[in-house]
């Protein structure tokens, strides 16, 4: 192409813009003094954090001067500000390496999407109408600040609830020490795709409540349970960075991918063998496999320290869990279990993982401490090649111990509700004001309580960007920024060997009359005065970051200033600081919290084999994860890569079965349980078990933007309250259902045939 | 200075996690169609990941397979096109230029990779979400195809930033958004007549093969076979 | 029947250009009100984008190219078979050459549309012409689309001339008989043909180049449309058979437009003693040769694909034959072979007009599926099977489809009222020349009922 030609097309570029304005009324709009004094068409970069699922990237944001239409003291005009464009991973950052999941790059729409909340709401209308009014920044906070008032002056400061989704970092610490001043409980961070089951069972067998780091890279042999690491679970960026290198980073070396689940996921259609066990028997696979290895002497038993004390028979060579013997009830050939066994043992570093749905059955616990053992029998623990616990930046508390929080965020929302729990945790009496921030429980939650419980609050308020199935409840909107528009921090639970803290300032001017809800808490915090003001004194968020982590310029990381000025600067720059101490080798068996053993119970699913004779699987989705991102266009738009459906929502039936029921392809189907009914298009999915329906989360939204709004179904609302008894955590995998046809429905594929060559395959 | 640029795409690495769709979407100005139009084929992804299922259960398999305009040494499109709007530039990329578009849809015919998409209504983004548009890339109108361009807006700066400094243009000095983003590194673009650079030892694996290598398009889209 | 004089064939042939009756209008009026709701259709879709059609990915085109290829195979009906007739003198032509050149037109003019309208910006459709503009740059000679372009408008104005030149006397005869604006109207477009030995010299000579040139390019037409597919790589377009293939497809629905276009306009112009079913018969017998020819085509082009079993095109193959086509291409083969060989091999059948006006209607029927069923499933199935995709036409296809069936009835409805439908003077010579040499007076000539009569008539009036 000639210079000439780029040039022609960045013209029409140009005057594509130019036109797209001609005869519009924002040609007459007054035009305010620029917020930018960038030069147009240079590009700069800012790094952010990317906040759209836990894991806790880091990005840099490609921000240009633009002309945008907003709206400033009342008066609609145009500004010239900077906008971000794209957003990318910070190469410098130690989790993502410079790379990013579709999720992180839609972040973007989130800053501009058309349904944000704009100005403070104050209802108006009937809880739940959806009606608001606009009031004024100073008026919300000063309603807010009277009612916390009113509560500490009542003495019922108990009755303050703070619901928000996980977060960690000063964030965080904000929420916390909040509730803490006014005497409230403490916050619950909510979502449903929550690890609880996982940490218990890390904190019981290596004494860390937290989700493991994996070292793919070095790693010769990875056994994966259930976990979708590739796609949603835990760190997916680092995971996917080093499976590549697992793969193919070593010359003459390519580790292999071993999955075991009953329907396929985006990674377990990257594995090399794919067992389909029996769901909720995962536990006794892994058990087979340390019997294996027990009894040809592969590795000493004692090998697996603590964690190996909490299964029962351990010591004894697991003699129950023979591959003959589980074989009937896992449905996985002894042969297979031998095989693995042996490769494992024999390609060290090998790791095994477990995550998603074994977790999510009424033996969950169990299933993880097997595979813990497994890990630890195997030599795997904190070891180059296998697991790694990521560690706490200093200042802050390392994960030690049991978790703190009662272990499953399900129960500790109930109990913070006012409601019977499935722990002996105690309900709480019911909060008289509710403080939401971004958790949308009455979406996620099958629990027909807790959207009454929450309706029931006298005082709610939302600080979320987003009408949602949850704070459509609210009296009051405190719309925060967009992440791109505000101070983040976040401190990564995983994903990498070295303590991390991601930090990064806002990348833009906000676009709408909204504020940072860290500093509206701390505005609230002070007005409040007294002990509030005491436990948080800082004027704005920036300076309770600095305040928190500008100590850290005395520790050996990636930031190296003389000053606290310049160190901040730095660390603006960098987006975030880094220890350069990598997490050791662990030396000697790895320490275990010890406890009580945990002896496999069966799992128990809900409804009975005869009425229901499917086990309803599901599962977080490539596209919105839990439902939190289905406002987002281009994550609508993205075909899921297995099924390639846009804008819609499935269930996944086994071509057998849909053939034995006669469904085919895009037939609408009733998916019932005990609990209620949905209805989703038939999708034939040959990586499932002819006994499993899977169905991806996320769609279904009663309310959350024009883009998701009455969408698809929700798969939650058909869950029974089925529970991991240890931490109370929902098993969203026990729920046994039964489907019928009902008619035609649709679906927009992205994908043409399933099968490279169809007619090798038959008709379908 | 003729340089000729291609892409390996390393099937064993790609884990099918789409971070390349919408990260190409969010640097293009690609249009989302909504639910209605995508049902109906028109849904426009410049790269798309490929699904095959082989076998069944319990032996199911898959293949994911990233496709994006292959930028063929000896392109379909570009014969076919009455108006020259489908071109071959100097570097070897099959560019589009939009203008010279009158929306025959031949080339879109004529591409044995179905990687060329039309604008069949004129895109609309809801306000603001027009202010994600990138300025570098053109909107295109309705009753135009569009394709992957390589990211040649990138290529471009990237280019003129090394003659501004006086220097080559190094490899890897800058990626299109869809390698840039790619998590497992799966994709690696470059100069395949670098014989330094990384993609040009790549493209030399004996797992490399291109896509349709029978219709003689001659591809500068490298895939590396899956190994298993 | 009773031999005719000059005079009965002046005035049956020139009686519709002066009296219309109300089933005219009415029947005008139908089919206006479908072409302008075709018209509305097209401006519809030019205001909102070619997304009302039910084009999509990976199948970019559909009926609008269906239609172009379909209404440029009709228009093989009138010059080339015209041609062939003038050259191999075949003498029963005369009553059926001026109905078959003037389909050619209008298909051409109709058919030629259809790029323009299938385009996405159709206000640009200039540049795929050459000429100097400021763009600087010239059209792509390498594109078989612009080969059409060249192809078509060859044809066209060919077509046009072979059309007006026989024309000139009748328009001079007209001239002669009429009063008011028609003298004037008919003057203009008889150029002042007087009927001198030199005017009909030339006019002979002009004749006769016209008809040996208008044969390759009627030819080369119809193989440079096929090259729109054949050109591209796509399974089952890219075949060297497809030129031939569709020339012979052409001719047969050529035929079948003209044995339709005949049987009207014997009727509605009470035309019983000029286009008699020894007409029939004849175009029967050629539409008999073209369905075989067209089956022998499709067995070579199927039987060469299902044997050389190359997985891309089979799988276009087995779309047609055992998946969401199967019907279609049954009933394709019904309409264009079966439904033709029982009538037209059976001579009772044959030699009534309804029995070719059936085989006809079908063949024109199965002759549009065919063209729809080379278009579209191998464009459904192309290559990587993940991007296989359907189509769906919609109202506004649908729309504009029946609005060309429409405006093609229309504008040869108009034309029957403007020009004599039946060739006046070459009757006149014809029968001069089968007086002149009664040697010559075949059996033909009597069946046709062209039986010279006593007077001789001069071939100007």
């Amino acid at each position: 192409m000639e210079r000439r030609d780029f040039l022609k097309i960045s013209a029409v570029s140009g005057a594509t813009a130019a036109l797209d304005a001609c005869g519009k009324p924002e040609r007459q709009l007054i035009r305010f003094i620029p917020e930018t004094d960038l030069i147009p068409g240079i590009a700069v970069w800012r790094p952010s954090v990317c906040t759209m699922c836990p894991a806790g990237c880091g990005t840099t944001v490609r921000v240009m001067e633009g002309d945008a239409e907003v709206t400033r003291k009342g008066q609609l005009g145009l500004i010239k500000m900077g906008l971000a464009k794209k957003i990318e991973g910070n190469p410098d950052h130690p989790v993502n390496h410079g790379k990013l999941c579709p999720r992180g790059q839609a972040a973007l729409q989130v800053t501009y999407h058309p349904d944000r909340i704009r100005h403070p709401l104050k209802r108006s209308g009937a809880r739940g109408s959806g009606k608001f009014q606009e009031i004024s920044w100073e008026d919300g906070i000063h309603e807010l600040v009277t009612r916390l008032a009113a509560l500490s002056s009542g003495q019922k400061t108990a009755a303050l609830a703070i619901v928000a989704k996980p977060m960690r970092g000063q964030r965080r610490v904000l929420l916390e020490s909040l509730a803490h001043a006014l005497g409230a409980p403490p916050p619950v961070f909510f979502q449903f795709f929550e690890e609880a089951v996982l940490r218990q069972a890390n904190a019981l067998s290596f004494g860390r409540a937290q989700l493991p780091t994996l070292d793919l890279a070095q790693s010769n042999y990875v056994l994966s349970f259930g976990a979708d690491f590739l796609g949603t679970w835990n760190s997916p960026v680092a995971q996917n960075v080093g499976y590549g290198e697992m793969r193919q980073g070593r010359p003459n070396l390519r580790g292999k991918l071993i999955q075991v689940e009953a329907r396929m996921s985006e990674t377990g259609a990257n594995a090399d063998q794919w067992i389909p066990a029996r769901p909720g028997t995962e536990g006794l696979v892994a058990m087979a496999l340390a019997r294996v290895i027990l009894t040809e002497n592969l590795r000493p038993a004692s090998a697996a320290g603590g964690a190996g004390e909490l299964i029962p028979g351990w010591a004894e060579g697991l003699k129950d869990y023979a591959p003959e013997k589980v074989e009937q009830s896992t449905g996985v050939p002894a042969a297979t279990i031998a095989h693995i066994a042996r490769d494992l043992a024999a390609n060290s570093p090998a790791v095994v993982i477990m995550g998603g749905a074994p977790l999510a059955q009424t033996n969950g616990l169990f299933n993880a401490l097997a595979v813990n053992a497994l890990n630890a029998l195997l030599g795997n623990v904190e070891q180059p090649g296998g697991i790694y616990f990521t560690p706490a930046p200093p200042g802050m508390a390392p994960a030690q111990g049991l978790p703190i929080q009662p272990a499953s965020a399900y129960a500790a929302l109930t109990a913070l509700l006012g409601l019977s729990t499935p722990t002996t945790l105690a309900p709480a009496s019911p909060p008289q004001v509710l403080l939401l921030d971004e958790a949308n429980p009455v979406y996620a939650l099958p629990d027909p309580r807790v959207k009454d419980a929450i309706e029931k609050i006298p005082f709610v308020v939302s600080f979320g960007g987003f009408l949602d199935e949850t704070s459509i409840f609210a009296d009051l909107i405190l719309p925060d920024h967009s992440p791109l528009e505000s101070w983040i921090d976040d401190v990564p639970e995983s994903g990498v060997t070295q303590a991390v803290v991601s930090l990064a300032p806002p990348t833009m001017k906000p676009l709408h009359h909204t504020r940072a809800t860290p500093d509206v808490l701390l505005e609230v915090a002070h007005q409040l005065g007294g002990r509030v003001s005491k436990a948080l004194p800082w004027k704005n968020y920036e300076e309770m970051l600095q305040a928190a982590w500008g100590p850290l310029q005395k520790e050996k990381g990636s930031v190296q200033a003389s000053s606290a000025d310049e160190f901040w600067s730095k660390i603006r720059k960098q987006g975030g600081w880094w220890s350069s101490e990598v997490a050791p080798a662990a030396q000697g068996r790895p320490a275990s919290a010890g406890g009580p053993p945990v002896s496999y119970k069966e799992a128990q699913f809900s409804g009975n084999a005869k009425d229901f004779p499917f086990l309803f699987m599901p599962y977080e989705s490539q596209q919105f994860l839990d439902g939190s991102l289905a406002h987002l266009p281009w994550l609508q738009e993205m075909p899921e890569v297995l099924s390639s459906v846009m804008w819609g929502s499935w269930v996944e039936i086994n071509p057998q079965t849909a053939d034995r029921l006669g469904i085919q392809q895009g037939d609408l189907i009733e998916v019932s349980s005990t609990r209620g009914t949905l209805k989703a298009s038939a999708l034939v999915f040959p990586g499932i078990a002819p006994d499993v329906i899977g169905m991806p989360a996320g769609q279904g939204h009663q309310q959350f933007t024009r883009y998701a709004t009455g969408r698809g179904a929700n798969p939650f609302k058909i869950l029974d309250p089925v529970f991991e008894p240890a931490t109370g955590s929902l098993g969203w995998a026990a729920t046994r259902v039964k489907i019928s046809r009902v008619g035609k429905g649709k679906l927009a594929l992205f994908g043409g045939s399933l099968r490279e060559s169809p007619r090798e395959f038959g008709k379908r | 200075m003729a340089r000729q640029w291609g892409m390996v795409i390393d099937l064993d690495r790609c884990t099918g996690c789409e971070a390349c769709v919408v990260a190409c979407h969010a640097e293009n100005n690609i249009a989302t169609v909504g639910e209605d139009q995508a049902a109906r084929g028109r849904a426009m992804h410049w790269i798309r990941v490929e699904r095959y299922w082989e076998g069944n259960f319990p032996n199911a398999r898959v293949i994911y397979r990233p496709v994006l305009c292959q930028q063929c040494g000896d392109a379909p499109c570009e014969a076919v096109c009455p108006t020259y709007a489908s071109y071959h530039n100097p570097e070897g990329l099959n560019a589009q230029i939009y203008n010279r578009c009158i929306g025959t849809r031949y080339c879109g015919n004529a591409c044995p990779y179905n990687v060329r998409f039309f604008n069949f209504y004129n895109p609309v983004w809801d306000k603001p979400l027009n202010l994600q548009l990138n300025p570098d890339v053109s909107v295109r109108s309705v009753g135009i195809m569009e394709k992957c361009t390589f990211c040649i807006q990138r290529i471009k700066v990237a280019e003129f930033r090394a003659q501004a400094e006086k220097r080559p243009l190094k490899d890897e000095e800058f990626n299109p958004a869809c390698v840039q983003s790619c998590p497992p590194k799966a994709m690696v673009f470059g100069d395949l007549d670098d014989p330094a650079s990384e993609v040009s030892r790549l493209a030399q694996s004996n797992r490399a093969t291109r896509l349709l290598e029978e219709v003689g398009t001659l591809p500068n889209v490298i895939y590396l076979r899956s190994v298993s | 029947m009773a031999a005719h004089s000059p005079e009965q064939l002046n005035q049956d042939v020139l009686r519709p250009l002066v009296r219309t009756s109300w089933r005219f209008y009415l029947t005008g009026g139908i089919l206006g009100s479908i072409v302008l709701a075709a018209l509305a259709a097209f401006i519809y879709q030019v205001y909102a984008g070619i997304g009302v059609s039910g084009l999509d990915r990976p199948v970019f085109w559909g009926f609008y190219i269906t239609n172009f290829v379909f209404w440029i195979g009709i228009s093989h009906a009138g010059t080339l078979i015209s041609a062939i007739l003038r050259l191999t003198d075949a003498r029963w032509r005369r009553p059926v050459t001026r109905c078959a050149e003037a389909i050619t037109v209008f298909a051409l003019v109709i058919g030629g549309m259809f790029p323009i309208i299938h385009l996405g910006r159709p206000y640009l459709f200039f540049w795929l012409f050459p000429y100097p503009s400021e763009r600087g740059i010239w059209p792509n000679f390498h594109s078989p689309l612009l080969w059409d372009a060249f192809a078509i408008s060859t044809y066209l104005t060919g077509s046009s001339i072979f059309l007006y030149l026989p024309t000139i006397p009748d328009f001079a005869l007209v001239r002669d008989k009429a009063k008011g604006w028609r003298r004037k109207f008919y003057g203009f477009l008889s150029l002042g043909w007087t009927g001198t030995p030199r005017q009909w010299h030339r006019l002979e000579m002009a004749m006769r180049i016209m008809a040996v040139v208008i044969l390759p390019v009627a030819v080369s037409v119809h193989t440079i449309v096929s090259w729109d597919f054949a050109m591209a790589p796509v399974p089952m377009w890219h075949s060297t058979v497809f030129g031939p293939y569709f020339v012979a497809g052409a001719i047969f629905s050529g035929i079948a437009a003209l044995i339709i276009a005949m049987a009207i306009l014997r009727k509605a112009f009470h035309l019983e003693e000029y286009l008699t079913p020894f007409h029939f018969d004849k175009l029967g017998k050629l539409l008999l040769l073209m369905s075989l020819v067209w089956g022998y085509f499709i067995v070579a082009e199927r039987l060469t694909v299902w044997y050389g079993n190359e997985s891309p095109e089979m799988a276009v193959y087995w779309s047609t034959q055992q998946g969401r086509f199967t019907h279609l291409f049954w009933f394709m083969v019904f309409c264009n072979l079966v439904i033709p060989f029982i009538i037209l091999s059976i001579k009772q059948f044959r030699n009534s007009i309804t029995g070719p006006v059936i085989a006809s209607t079908t063949v024109v029927i199965g002759m549009w599926i065919e063209r729809f069923l080379i278009i579209v499933p191998p464009l459904e199935r192309k290559y990587l099977p993940y991007s296989w995709g359907t189509y769906r036409p919609t109202w506004v296809e649908i729309t504009i489809t029946a609005g060309t069936f429409a405006a093609m009835a229309l504008l040869y409805m108009i034309f029957s009222k403007l020009v004599p439908m039946i060739s006046v003077w070459e009757m006149k010579l014809g029968w001069r020349q089968e007086a002149e040499s009664p040697q010559l007076v075949t059996s033909e000539a009597r069946l046709t009922g062209a039986v010279p009569s006593a007077d001789l008539p001069a071939p100007e009036n």
